[in-house]
Parts: structure tokens; C-alpha cells; sequence
């Protein structure tokens, strides 16, 4: 089999003794900083990204896959301990994970979070190594149209499972489009809306946004008075760290659906981990004999959305390593890393670099088993680390995030750009808008243009195109179906169910 | 809200709401006047002060006929709009960019906040909201309006940002109307201390790095942050701070290998 020996291959590479080490060090850097209050996995990889610089490419992405689950796992044991969901995909868990923590449960809920996610983990790798060969074979049937369309699809799925208004979401994404076109033009290199700017001259950098948007925005929020309620310290001791056998009954057929929603889920481009982690979510309710206890501290309501979130963190590198579409924003971190290494994702990828992606795939599996190696025991340390009283966090956390964005290009411009995307952040939170969808858009949005532009200039100017090229088609119509349904009331009535769960 | 503050708070509420828009409407010019303050001293570069006074009044004077006169003209000229989208540069070439900001950007707003006055706001926090985000696409279609539109069928450089900006002005008075017609959140609740003094941490942070080195910056800027909260108890503070600004000291320029500068620049030389 022609799998197995590639997947041995990339074990080969992936457990040399150099990056094994990187790949540990990925990983506890990443739990580590992803721990922290405010600081969720996009900070934390964008923070994180230069340490990865100066090493060789296997090397170098080995980690960054380490830092990326250690990240995403920081951010759940964050959600569970101290209801602050560092991030989209730990919203979900921080709903019930929260509430076993209150009650004592701390260590059970932590412990499925690790165990759920390592299947989760080991399943996806497999599916990766199946998957990742034949979807490079469909990435070459993509011509632009198609390309085009995907993305809207995606930006579509961002839509679907954001939280309130549908108009609102779809605005976001928007202006996420109309800020990624700052900077040069690609084609014509005119200089656009950069006023004469040079450090926009490149364009806005996604970390800088990204940083600001999100952890310097959070930090003024959790300043705001009032907002000390809601960063009360979970002070109960942690006893009994390993779940209970009826725990274990309760969560083994959550992480299995998890794990599949999760899967499909995160192959699609734009979905990925956060849509999967909701899902499951509401699956999980829907099938439970007593639908009363989600919310209340459910052991299946932490179990699927991790295992979930954790399938689909790792299948969205299927998008990445065959279409070279970053399915969030995180994922378009890795690309810039990549970028950095003078790797190009896409189709070729795969054939020019097998140590590179197959290296990588086993990596990813070595990665959560680091993870549940390091987090289980350590998470007595995780909670010390929680108890620095708030007043202190969010000084260094500004620290950090200034040293951090300013050493991505050594521009002090960038900082204060950051800082002013704070107070955009702040200011959209105030009016209710989520900035995810922002981000997605931004991401997604030079790209977007590109392949409209040339889908249209081979074309000759046709718009139709979009809709005589069969696959371009099931696209645009499987994303006006979910626009559909998502503005039909029924489905609204659904969604409300579920999200009003998130605000308590 | 209606209910319990009565019509004429209501009123009095219509009335501030529009005079920030107003605000809004004219913030670009006020902006460009801050920073032109900066010419006189030799800072940066650019138009000096009575400069843009001069310009933006006659621009702002001087298109208000052509504003009024588009307005009167405005079911002829949307559809012109999407016909021969975006606007040809014959148009454009007449005007300079001071009256163009007039125009796309500064009346449409001024005539918003003009309609503020007489409609029943039931939800302020969509309303508004919706209308600064079209401030903010009107700004870009703007910024944009110099760029190259369609060349025959094949995009120019400014056709992606005037098609998105179109776009996002059409959402954002979706999102507008919605706060009219249903009822929703008022007016959120915004405090002031927390973000000046994290945003004065960030800037002093931008400003100082490269003249006065990790070691100086981090610790000033660590003690402004900590400024932000009312929890915060100094000596404790400053402490931790000393101990941050040494653990990056050593992480971030040794450990990582970033090349920043340690110290004042002023002290090694």
C-alpha cells in the first residue's frame, strides 16, 4: 500500500530525535501561551511563529503543528477552568466544561478534553493519509470559477453557524474583503487605499488584525466595570483527576460522532474547527435521552465539541497541503510560515516535498500524543498559572502582544495598527458584531479577487460562468441552499436554542 | 426605552445621535487638520494646516451644489451607476480629491444624520452601528476612487475594493434599517479608562522601542497598562512589571533571537 508506506515514511522523519524535540517544545510552548486568559490559538501561533524561523523547514512546521494543538488545547483547559473561551472553538466547551468545573469536576472534564481529542487526532491522521492523494487529484480539476466558488461556500459556512444576526455576519465578512484589499494590487501593483503609508504598502498584515481584533479588544472588554464577574477564578480544589467509568460510558459514542462530524467538517474550506465544535454540539443535544442536562454540566457536551474541534483542526490541513486554501485563519498563519520557507501549498506539494507533508502528517499524530502526555499531569500547574489575579494578566498580556506583533517585521507602525484594531474590536463588540467572520474575509479575500479576475478574463466577461461549469455550480448552490436555511425562521428558532446557552 | 424615558428624551437622544454623526461626517477633514499641525514643526510631511482648512471648505462648499444636484438627479443616476459601474474617468478627473471626499464620503453622511432627526430609533446599538459601518465603506469607495475601474472585461485595480465597498454600504444600511424597524439592544455601555490607557501602553510601546530598547519600553509601558484598571496596587504592579521586562529581556532578543534593540540608544552611545 502505497498509503502506509508514505505514512511510514513521514514516521520516519518525524521521529528523528531533533524533531521529536521540536515537535515536544511546539507543543508545550503552545499549551503553554494558549493557557493564558485572552490569548487564543490564532495569538498564540501568530506570537509564536518567529521562534520557528530560524529552524530548517521539517523542523520548523513539525513545531508549528506543535504549537498549533498545544494552543488549541490551552484554550479549552482555559474555557473549562475559567469560562474564558480563548478562541471560537472553545466557546462550546466552555459551556458545560465550565459548569463540571463548578461543581467540582474539573479534572474529569479536562481529562475527556485530552482523551477526546488524542482519538479524535489518531482518526483524523489516518483519514489525512487516505484523503490527502486523491483530493490533489481533484484540487487539479479546480480551475478558477471553482476556486472562486469554494470560497464562497466557505465564507458562506461562516455565516451559517455565527452566532445573531445573518445580515450582521454577512457585513463582517464584507469588510473583512474590503480590508484585505489595502496595499498593492497584484496584477496592476497600484497602490490601494494605503495612503501613501509605506508600511501598508504590503498590505494590513493578517497578525497585526488578528491580534488586535481579538486580544487587545478582549483585554479592553474584560476591563470594562462589571466585566469582573465574569473572570472569577474557579478557587475549588481539583480532586480526582481521572474520569469515572460511567464518565467514560456516558462520552465514548460523543468523541466517535465528534470525530466523524468533525472530519467532514473540517475538510470543507472555511468551516473547519469551529463550525465542527458547534455542531457537534447541537448534535449531542439532540440526540440525548435528556436534553435538560446540557447546559447543567454534561460530560457528552465537552466530550463531542473537543473531540470534534480536534478532527477538524487536523483534517483542515487537507485543504491547506492539496487546494493551498487556508480554511481559517490560523491555517493562513501556517501558509505565511510556509511562504517563509519557500514552500508553496498546493497540488505540487505534495510530490516535490514528500518528507515535508508526510513528515508533517505523522508529526501531527506525535503531537497529540505529546499533548496528552504533557497536559494530563500538568494540569494542577495550569491552574496555579490561572490563579495570577487579573489585574496582573492583562499587563503582560499587552507586553507580549506588542513585542510579539512588532517582531513580525520589526515595525513599530504595525503595533499602533494593531492597537487601533483594538478599538475596532472593542467597538464591534459593542454593537454586537463578531469579529470571526472579519477575519475570515480577510483571509480569504485576496484570493477571492485573484481568481475572479482571472475565472472572468478567460471567460471573456461572462459572469455566468460561474454557474455553466458543473462543479462552480454545486458549489454556489449548496452555499445559497445554507443561506436559505439559515434565514428560514425554523432553523433560526434552532440556532437560538443552542446560543443562547453560550451567553449564560 | 420608549416607554420609560418619554418623547422627548427620546428626542434629545435623536439629536446627539446625530450630531455625532455630523461629527463623523467630517472626521476625515478634522483628522488630516491634526496631523497637518505636525507640518508646522517640521514632523512628517504633507499640506500645512491653513492648507486644508482653505481646501476642504471650498471643496466642501463647492460640491454641495453638484451633491444636490446628483440627489436631485438620484433614480438617473443609480441607474447610470449600474450600468456603466464604476463611474467613468471623465467625471472623476474634474473634481479633486478634497471634493471627492466631500461627495462620496461627507454629505451622504451629513444627509443620514439630517434623516436621524425624524426617524424612531428602536434599536440604537443596530442603527448606529450600521450607519458607522457606512461611513466606513463610503471612506473606502473613497480612498478607492482614484484607482482604474474595468478595462473592457478585465478588472482594474480599484474594480474588487469598489465592488466590496459597494457591497458593504449596501449591508451596513440593512443593518441600519433593521435597528429602525425592530425592536433590539440599546445604546451600549462604553468606559473610557480601560482602553485610553491600554491604547496609550500600545502606542508608548510603538514610539519608544526602537530609541529606547526592549528593557525601558516594556517597563513603562507594563506600569501605563496597569494604569488602565482600578484593581490595580502599585508596588505589586511594579514588581511584577520589573520581572516581565527582565524575563523578555532575555526571552524574546537572546532566547528567540529577535533582533531589538536592549537599551536606550542614547546610553550606548
Amino acid at each position: 500500500m502505497d498509503i502506509f508506506a508514505n505514512l511510514a515514511h513521514g514516521f520516519a522523519v518525524a521521529l528523528t530525535p531533533i524533531n521529536l524535540l521540536m515537535c515536544l517544545i511546539g507543543a508545550l510552548v503552545g499549551t503553554l501561551v494558549g493557557v493564558l486568559p485572552g490569548i487564543g490559538t490564532i495569538a498564540t501561533v501568530a506570537m509564536l511563529l518567529p521562534i520557528t524561523f530560524g529552524l530548517p523547514p521539517v523542523g520548523a512546521l513539525i513545531m508549528l503543528a506543535g504549537i498549533y494543538y498545544g494552543a488549541q488545547y490551552g484554550g479549552s483547559t482555559t474555557s473549562i477552568l475559567v469560562n474564558i473561551p480563548g478562541e471560537a472553538t472553545s466557546v462550546v466547551t466552555a459551556i458545560d466544561g465550565h459548569q463540571m468545573a463548578k461543581q467540582g469536576r474539573a479534572g474529569p472534564a479536562l481529562a475527556i478534553a485530552a482523551i477526546g481529542s488524542f482519538f479524535a487526532g489518531c482518526v483524523a491522521t489516518v483519514l489525512i493519509a487516505l484523503l490527502g492523494a486523491p483530493l490533489t487529484k481533484l484540487a487539479l480539476a479546480f480551475g478558477p470559477a471553482e476556486y472562486f466558488s469554494l470560497m464562497v461556500l466557505g465564507l458562506i459556512f461562516a455565516v451559517v453557524l455565527a452566532k445573531g444576526s445573518v445580515l450582521k455576519a454577512i457585513a463582517m465578512i464584507v469588510f473583512g474583503l474590503l480590508l484585505s484589499m489595502v496595499g498593492s494590487d497584484i496584477e496592476t501593483g497600484a497602490s490601494r487605499m494605503a495612503f501613501n503609508i509605506p508600511e501598508l504598502a504590503d498590505g494590513l498584515g493578517f497578525a497585526t488584525v488578528a491580534m488586535g481584533v481579538f486580544g487587545f479588544a478582549e483585554i479592553i472588554r474584560n476591563l470594562d466595570a462589571g466585566a469582573e464577574m465574569n473572570r472569577d477564578l474557579v478557587q475549588q480544589k481539583i480532586t480526582g483527576l481521572m474520569p469515572t467509568r460511567k464518565d467514560l460510558k456516558d462520552s465514548t459514542p460523543a468523541i466517535l460522532r465528534g470525530t466523524v462530524l468533525g472530519s467532514i467538517l473540517g475538510i470543507l474550506p472555511g468551516g473547519g474547527a469551529v463550525i465542527a465544535s458547534f455542531a457537534a454540539y447541537t448534535l449531542e443535544k439532540k440526540l440525548a435521552k435528556d436534553p435538560s442536562r446540557f447546559g447543567r454540566g454534561a460530560i457528552e457536551g465537552v466530550a463531542g465539541p473537543e473531540s470534534a474541534n480536534n478532527a477538524a483542526a487536523q483534517t483542515s490541513f487537507i485543504p491547506l497541503l492539496t487546494l493551498g486554501i487556508p480554511p481559517n485563519a490560523v491555517m493562513a498563519l501556517m501558509v505565511g510560515a510556509m511562504t517563509i520557507h519557500g514552500i508553496v501549498p498546493g497540488p505540487q506539494v505534495m510530490q516535490k516535498q514528500p518528507d515535508l507533508v508526510w513528515g508533517m502528517i505523522a508529526s501531527m499524530w506525535i503531537g497529540n500524543l505529546m499533548l496528552i502526555i504533557i497536559n494530563l499531569p500538568l494540569v494542577g500547574i495550569w491552574v496555579r498559572l490561572l490563579r495570577v489575579p487579573y489585574r496582573l494578566m492583562f499587563p503582560s498580556i499587552v507586553i507580549f502582544c506588542a513585542i510579539g506583533i512588532y517582531s513580525v517585521n520589526n515595525a513599530p507602525v504595525d503595533v499602533i495598527l494593531a492597537g487601533v484594531f483594538g478599538l475596532v474590536g472593542y467597538w464591534l463588540i459593542k454593537h454586537d458584531f463578531e469579529p470571526a467572520p472579519l477575519l475570515l474575509g480577510m483571509v480569504l479575500g485576496p484570493l477571492m479577487e485573484e481568481n475572479l479576475r482571472r475565472a472572468l478574463l478567460i471567460s471573456r466577461g461572462d459572469w455566468s460562468v460561474f454557474l455553466t461549469r458543473p462543479l462552480s455550480a454545486v458549489l454556489l448552490g449548496v452555499a445559497a441552499f445554507l443561506l436559505v436555511l439559515t434565514v428560514l425562521p425554523a432553523l433560526r428558532a434552532k440556532r437560538d436554542e443552542v446560543f443562547t446557552e453560550s451567553e449564560n | 426605552m420608549a416607554e420609560t424615558m418619554g418623547h422627548s428624551a427620546t428626542a434629545t437622544r435623536n439629536t446627539s445621535v446625530a450630531i455625532g454623526f455630523c461629527l463623523l461626517a467630517i472626521a476625515p477633514q478634522i483628522f488630516e487638520f491634526i496631523w497637518s499641525i505636525g507640518t508646522i514643526f517640521g514632523w512628517g510631511t504633507g499640506r500645512g494646516p491653513l492648507q486644508v482648512v482653505a481646501g476642504h471648505t471650498m471643496a466642501l462648499a463647492t460640491s454641495l451644489q453638484s451633491f444636490v444636484l446628483i440627489l436631485s438627479a438620484l433614480p438617473g443616476a443609480i441607474l447610470g451607476y449600474l450600468f456603466s459601474w464604476p463611474p467613468g474617468p471623465t467625471v472623476k478627473s474634474t473634481l479633486s480629491s478634497d471634493a471627492l471626499l466631500a461627495l462620496i464620503y461627507s454629505y451622504p453622511i451629513f444627509a443620514v444624520a439630517i434623516l436621524t432627526l425624524f426617524m424612531t430609533i428602536r434599536s440604537a446599538q443596530d442603527y448606529v452601528g450600521g450607519i458607522v459601518l457606512m461611513a466606513l465603506a463610503l471612506f473606502a469607495l473613497w480612498a478607492g476612487s482614484d484607482l482604474q475601474g474595468m478595462r473592457g472585461f478585465s478588472f482594474g485595480a480599484g474594480t474588487a475594493p469598489r465592488m466590496f465597498g459597494g457591497l458593504l454600504v449596501a449591508l451596513s444600511a440593512g443593518i441600519a434599517l433593521t435597528g429602525l424597524m425592530t425592536q433590539g439592544a440599546a445604546f451600549a455601555h462604553y468606559s473610557w479608562r480601560g482602553p485610553l490607557f491600554v491604547m496609550a501602553a500600545i502606542l508608548f510601546f510603538a514610539l519608544a522601542i526602537r530609541p529606547l530598547g526592549v528593557v525601558v519600553t516594556a517597563f513603562v509601558s507594563f506600569m501605563i497598562a496597569a494604569t488602565g484598571s482600578h484593581e490595580t496596587r502599585w508596588l505589586e504592579a511594579a514588581i511584577v512589571g520589573a520581572c516581565l521586562t527582565l524575563g523578555c529581556a532575555i526571552l524574546f532578543p537572546y532566547v528567540l533571537g529577535l533582533p531589538m534593540p536592549m537599551f536606550p540608544r542614547f546610553l550606548i552611545q
